[in-house]
């Protein structure tokens, strides 16, 4: 249960989260639209706690993975030890290689496990860095822009997915401006305009064009 | 030309006991100097760190050496041998330099790489042994290697408080001989040999640390 109440966070003067109240149900995909220096990123980093929020709170039982705007791959690592260095610190064992293995394969990049992430592609690393946060299990996993910078074909591959992640059972909150890809695989939006909620609703209920719907709030 | 093979061999005498203050003093600094820059980067006893630091790289060297190795009988009642106190002057000032490059290198890894860590619950003895120092020691080897090299010409301040090392060694053998064209010569072969060697390993650690 992800569950925030009254929350507010600035950064020296400016009110960045302004009383942001929100209870996310499990198993969804959750959009987190919004013009850009809107807060998504910021309400994304307290849920993960890697900003401190100044009043609220954040109810959490759940496990939380994070996917990084920019990866944050660990570049002194090939693709395979990226992604079973944190898991066998934690379980103690190695054997969490074959776990690995089998995602990558099930992602695309067999072959590229002795690789180290300089040499991958956008969308390559996009899918370790996806890999590497499940690996950790998580229950809800938290995706700062996971298309920015990647063509159209490769937003694709990552819509299907998130939405294969989905069917495990994971639940998916996604910052993004790119309501295309939000439209195409969230089951609800949440749109922010400076630091406050200014739409919270089911896709489906959004009306034939629910591009042009969530536009009018820009 | 027997003569010239036993110049060689006497002064080289003298390089263990350079190497071993090259190499006690580097483990030494490095250890400290991570310690330091690790202390500073969590905001822990940063100010007395920063004068530690800046009294050490503000002083010369050859002060500090004579201190630790004549004051310390009298300060806190021990008596070091000229390797100790050596060592001990050698690794700090060598860890004031090498806090500073590692400071840098730490300043400049993407905030990222520590995010990352978190989110992965790595804790913070792993983060730092295998997710940051790698990466810094990495992206800072040249300055690490400059200071090596340094070090290495330090050491032969040991000569002042009488220990025999490469430099001392050439210097009784040509006060002997009533020349010192020939030993001083041979004390620098040794001493830029040195430097080469530690460029070359420079230089294989650099290539073995690239991520191909
Ligand atoms: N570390 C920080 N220090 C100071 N101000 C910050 C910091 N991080 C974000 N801000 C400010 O907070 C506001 C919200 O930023 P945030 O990154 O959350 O927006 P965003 O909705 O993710 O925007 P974008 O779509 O461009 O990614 C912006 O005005 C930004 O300048
Ligand atoms: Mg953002």
């Amino acid at each position: 249960m992800l569950k925030i109440q009254n929350v507010f966070k600035k950064f020296g003067e400016i009110e960045v989260l302004k009383n942001i109240t929100l209870e996310f149900s499990s198993n969804k995909i959750i959009g987190l639209a919004g013009p850009s220096g809107s807060g998504k990123s910021t309400l994304l980093r307290c849920l993960q706690k890697l900003e401190p929020i100044d009043s609220g709170v954040i109810e959490c039982t759940e496990k939380t993975g994070f996917m990084f705007q920019d990866f944050q791959l660990f570049p002194h690592m090939t693709v395979l030890q990226n992604l079973t260095y944190a898991p066998t610190l934690q379980r103690k064992t190695k054997d969490t290689v074959p776990e690995a293995l089998a995602l990558l394969k099930t992602l695309g990049l067999k072959h590229k496990e002795t690789v180290y992430p300089n040499k991958l592609s956008g969308g390559q690393k996009q899918r370790v860095a996806l890999a590497r946060s499940l690996m950790m299990h998580p229950q809800i996993l938290l995706c700062d822009e996971p298309t920015s910078g990647l063509d159209v074909a490769t937003v694709m591959d990552i819509v299907s997915l998130l939405k294969s992640v989905k069917d495990l059972g994971v639940t998916m909150i996604i910052a993004s401006h790119d309501l295309d890809f939000l439209t195409k695989i969230a089951d609800q939006i949440i749109l922010l305009k400076n630091g406050e909620i200014v739409l919270n609703t089911d896709l489906q209920t959004l009306k034939e064009d629910p591009i042009q719907c969530l536009k009018k709030y820009y | 030309m027997e003569k010239l093979i036993s110049h060689i061999l006497f002064i080289g005498s003298g390089v263990a006991l350079t190497l071993q203050l090259l190499i006690g003093g580097l483990s030494m600094g490095l250890l400290l100097g991570g310690l330091f820059s690790i202390l500073r980067y969590k905001k822990i006893a940063t100010p007395l760190i920063n004068r530690f630091v800046s009294v050490l790289r503000g002083t010369p060297v050859i002060l500090q050496l004579s201190f630790i190795y004549f004051s310390t009988p009298g300060l806190v009642g021990i008596k070091l041998s000229i390797l100790e106190a050596g060592i001990l002057t050698f690794g700090l000032n060598s860890s004031a330099y090498i806090a500073e490059i590692l400071r840098s290198g730490i300043e400049s890894l993407p905030k990222g790489q520590f995010e990352a860590s978190k989110t992965l619950q790595i804790s913070s003895f792993y983060m730092w042994k295998d997710i940051i120092l790698p990466q810094v020691t990495r992206n800072v080897l040249p300055s690490l290697v400059s200071e090596v090299i340094a070090l290495l010409k330090e050491t032969a301040l040991i000569a002042t408080i009488g220990g025999m090392d490469i430099l001392r060694k050439s210097q009784t053998l040509g006060a002997e001989q009533f020349t010192y064209f020939l030993p001083l010569c041979i004390a620098g072969c040794y001493y830029y040999s040195l430097v080469l060697f530690i460029e070359y390993l420079g230089k294989k650690m650099e290539q073995r640390g690239s991520y191909a």
